[in-house]
């Protein structure tokens, strides 16, 4: 008697045994056998595990016998269910925007991204979900911050401990949270454990690496949450493929008043000393030297060529360095330490968040200050620590590197200071979130300090023409 | 091993070729002299912190003026890996807890005080210094001792034998292992060590694609082969991952890293790894080819797999050398058998002078707790359809699946005896 054909979860792929190629012609649609691959090396046929609630189907419905799907370890009895209790955490009342959100994700087929903007409560449109869904599900952010933050804010609303993957945590339980990196690492062991799979910010999974998060998965439920899709339609059309298409829109122009604060810009331009400036105008004519030379010899020459030049070419290093000592100055400009000062004495009383763009300047500015800096470094209860008592008033500073940019919930924050970094759409708009929370009345302040007659203020230009800043 | 950042490829894109960079004794001997000092730095760095140490490698390779940053950030991070360090995790961040809760109400801590502020720097700290119970400089090194780059040297683990020459060999291989980090096949060609690039293969979660060939040319590969006159089988393994049948991906690349020290102790293999690189658009889509052999002089940090498994094995070709049967030839561990994922690497092949294109294979069970004996078991039902002698200790005989001639060792190994059996096999009908 022949092997009975069989569909498993491989590794992060689906492999069909048991199987002829004529029978696979007979029982797919064209488009559906482009998606099987025939393996030599164990004589199967392989696919994405991603579109499993494409292959499988068919499967069962035009193959008799059925084929033995044990793709999900419940699939073939070892679970007898894999129906997650909420215990009785009551329903959280939604407001309208939000209920026609989960809805249209629903009526979708529990399949698609939801674009809200930040602080309009994508968290909590997720949860309600996941509530609904009832099933083992994984939650995947973007960095760990998130991922404590979507731990404590599950254990809040559902009462559920969920289980931690990453940041050195290797904890699955049926509902868990990881980051993406860890998802990508870790899905050929997990794809086949979560009926559905939740992506916050969606808009990080693109690329060759990430997207093996949401490829290397069978969950046949996938939500993506984001305020910000990306305009790059090659990179959206792999969202729209693993995840699904876009089923609820409200962008942050809606949103603007309604949910969310009020807001205004203030820019304060820092400038040089006499020192700083004549060794970034020195600094300055080196990169501007060589770059001209080069593009003598080879009009098509781009800056990041410059990585692969420096291993062998002495100029190329020294322009190398001497742009990061320009930026470097730029960000650290000993004007900048001055100006905090003063915006600090000016919001005295008020919770201030601080945006740095490294490590060592968010030390910098902890030390001269005396305020805690929120780093990458920073353990899970530190953490905790700084956030709580940010929250309630115990640090009237938190000062911090990229960490916080994304979502991170920092709920009363009025006033915000960006001190370098690099511009771009996205990363304004969700530094913005930070200082957009709707609190007691008064309007938010984002001040941004950038050193003046360097290459900062056009990046500080290119930041405002980004749709949030427009007044 | 290296990370993805400190890796440094060469590219070359009219023949498609990759070249991990590496450093020669003879033409970077002036690499040498500065191991020697990088070296010295970590052994003599203990209290530092890794910022530096790492300044002061960076001030090493600078002098030489042909040092890229990667490189020296990669002499760093093979340093740092042969490291332990101070990470202070908990009394630097219980440290920061006290300082920040205790400055919390001086808010603003200001340069030059007013009517309203008057907390100056010097005055917080002080104050701070004082709630604490220690000197501000203290407070000041300890506050973020657990910052990876604030971390200070507690010990430098390498052996007294890892000099500069070793310090370049690791540095060469850390490279090699990163550009493999970007490939997505990997193929190697061997004819020797056959069982250890198998096992290792299957230890790093690689799926593998087996062909043999047999050829006369004695320079088809390096090191001719004993045994079988004038021929030799060579295997090509080509390995990859299960989403490799799908499309390409770097995601096993890692597992070829690791597999590359453990080919590096072995002898008479090539291979051929497609790596992704830069395509016309600039987007990593090209596939160049990275080349290497045994006889490149990569030297890894592994001794060459022991010549013989076990105690059984070395009486056994002791044996068969004083007194071998004429017309027979026995050869250890030259072929492998596979079928799909399962590989057997028969401990030994006889060979009849009348029939040399008809192998005999002998594997011998000498260890038998009773898990490993199912296993042989399976293994051996597997391939029951090639011709075998099993030789095994009287007691294990029942594990052995049936139709397979055994024999049994009771005191001396008797080659004769081996040989009547392999000749049996092959009057045998094939299966």
């Amino acid at each position: 008697m022949p092997d009975p054909v069989t569909l498993v979860f491989h590794e992060g792929t689906l492999r069909l045994t048991g199987i002829s190629p004529a029978a696979i012609r007979r029982v797919f649609s064209e488009a559906e056998q482009a998606a099987w691959f025939r393996d030599d090396r164990e004589d199967s046929f392989r696919g994405d595990a991603f579109r499993y609630t494409e292959l499988a189907p068919p499967l069962q419905e035009r193959l008799s016998p059925p084929a033995d799907d044990h793709v999900f370890p419940s699939n073939a009895g070892q679970h007898a269910s894999d129906r997650i209790a909420f215990g009785d955490a009551s329903p959280k009342r939604l407001r309208d925007d939000q209920r026609r959100a989960c809805d249209a994700w629903v009526d979708a087929g529990r399949r698609g991204v939801i674009v809200m903007p930040t602080g309009t409560g994508k968290t909590v449109v997720a949860l309600e979900l996941i509530r609904q869904a009832a099933c083992s599900t994984l939650i995947v952010v973007p960095i760990r911050d998130l991922m404590y933050q979507w731990h404590a804010r599950l254990l809040e609303e559902t009462g559920v401990d969920a289980g931690i993957i990453g940041d050195g945590v290797h904890r699955v339980s049926p509902i868990s949270v990881t980051t993406y990196d860890s998802a990508a690492i870790h899905m050929p062991r997990l794809g086949n454990r979560f009926r559905m799979i939740v992506f916050d910010e969606v808009h990080h999974l693109p690329g060759p690496w990430r997207s093996e998060a949401a490829r290397m998965s069978a969950a046949p439920w996938r939500l993506g949450l984001t305020a910000t899709p990306s305009s790059d339609p090659s990179k959206w059309g792999e969202v729209e493929s693993l995840v699904g298409p876009v089923v609820y829109r409200d962008t942050i122009g809606q949103a603007r008043g309604k949910t969310l604060a009020e807001y205004r810009v203030r820019r304060v331009p820092v400038p040089l000393t006499a020192s700083e400036r004549r060794r970034y105008r020195e600094l300055s004519e080196i990169v501007r030297g060589f770059v001209a030379e080069r593009r003598r010899d080879d009009p098509s020459f781009r800056w990041d060529q410059i990585f692969t030049l420096a291993t062998e070419d002495a100029a190329a290093r020294r322009c190398l360095r001497a742009s990061r000592l320009k930026k470097r100055i730029e960000e650290r400009a000993s004007g900048k330490l001055r100006v905090l000062e003063d915006l600090f004495r000016l919001h005295a009383g008020q919770s201030v968040l601080v945006f740095v763009g490294s490590n060592a300047m968010a030390r910098e500015v902890s030390i001269r200050f005396l305020v805690p800096c929120l780093l990458s470094h920073c353990g899970k209860r530190e953490r905790a620590d700084l956030l709580n008592g940010f929250a309630d008033g115990t640090y009237p500073v938190l000062v911090a590197n990229r960490v916080l940019d994304e979502g991170v919930d920092l709920p009363t924050v009025k006033v915000a200071i960006v001190l370098g970094g690099t511009a771009s759409g996205r990363q304004a708009i969700q530094r913005l979130g930070r200082v957009l929370r709707k609190g007691s009345g008064r309007e938010a302040t984002l001040y941004e300090v950038v050193t003046d007659q360097t290459g900062e203020v056009g990046r500080s230009r290119t930041r405002r023409r980004n749709e949030a800043y427009r007044r | 091993m290296l990370t993805s950042a400190q890796s440094i490829v060469r590219y070359e894109f009219r023949d498609g070729t990759v070249f991990p960079d590496r450093l020669t004794r003879a033409a970077d001997r002036h690499y040498l002299r500065a191991a020697r000092s990088m070296l010295s730095v970590y052994r003599r760095g203990g209290g530092e912190t890794r910022q530096s140490l790492h300044r002061r490698v960076d001030a090493i390779v600078d002098r030489l003026g042909d040092c890229p940053p990667r490189r020296a950030a990669a002499f760093c991070k093979l340093l740092d890996d042969r490291s332990s360090y101070r990470t202070a995790r908990g009394q630097a961040s219980s440290l920061r807890r006290r300082v920040f809760r205790s400055a919390a109400k001086l808010h603003p801590v200001v340069e030059s005080p007013t009517s309203m502020f008057e907390t100056t720097r010097d005055a917080a700290r002080t104050h701070v210094a004082k709630s604490i119970g220690k000197s501000w400089p203290e407070i000041e090194a300890e506050l973020f001792a657990d910052v990876i780059e604030l971390q200070t040297l507690l010990s430098f683990d390498a052996e007294d034998t890892f000099g500069p020459a070793e310090l370049l060999a690791a540095y060469n291989v850390g490279q090699t292992q990163a550009a493999l980090y970007r490939a997505t096949r990997m193929t190697v060609w061997a004819r020797e060590d056959l069982k250890t690039i198998a096992r290792h293969a299957k230890l790093a979660g690689l799926m593998h694609r087996i062909t043999r060939h047999e050829t006369t040319d004695p320079q088809a590969m390096t090191d001719p082969h004993p045994g079988v006159a004038g021929r030799v089988a060579t295997y090509r393994f080509e390995l990859d991952g299960p989403a490799s049948a799908i499309r390409h991906t770097w995601r096993y690349g890692v597992r070829f890293a690791t597999l590359l020290p453990m080919l590096l102790a072995c002898r008479g293999w090539r291979l051929m790894a497609d790596v992704l690189g830069p395509g016309p658009h600039g987007k990593r889509d090209r596939t160049y080819r990275l080349e290497l052999s045994s006889e490149d002089g990569l030297r890894g940090p592994h001794q060459r797999p022991d010549d013989y498994d076990s105690e059984l094995e070395r009486q056994l070709v002791d044996g068969w050398e004083q007194a071998t049967p004429p017309g027979w030839t026995m050869t250890r561990e030259s072929e492998l058998l596979f079928r799909d994922q399962s590989v057997l690497t028969p401990d030994f092949v006889l060979r009849h002078d009348d029939r040399p294109r008809d192998p005999v294979y002998v594997e011998l069970v000498g260890f038998w707790t009773p898990e490993y004996l199912q296993e042989k078991g399976a293994k051996l039902r597997q391939f029951r359809d090639d011709r075998w002698v099993i030789v095994v200790p009287p007691k294990a005989r029942d594990q052995i699946p049936k139709g397979l001639a055994i024999l049994e060792l009771k005191s001396k190994f008797d080659p004769a005896e081996l040989a009547r059996l392999a000749a049996e096999q092959l009057d045998r009908p094939p299966r």
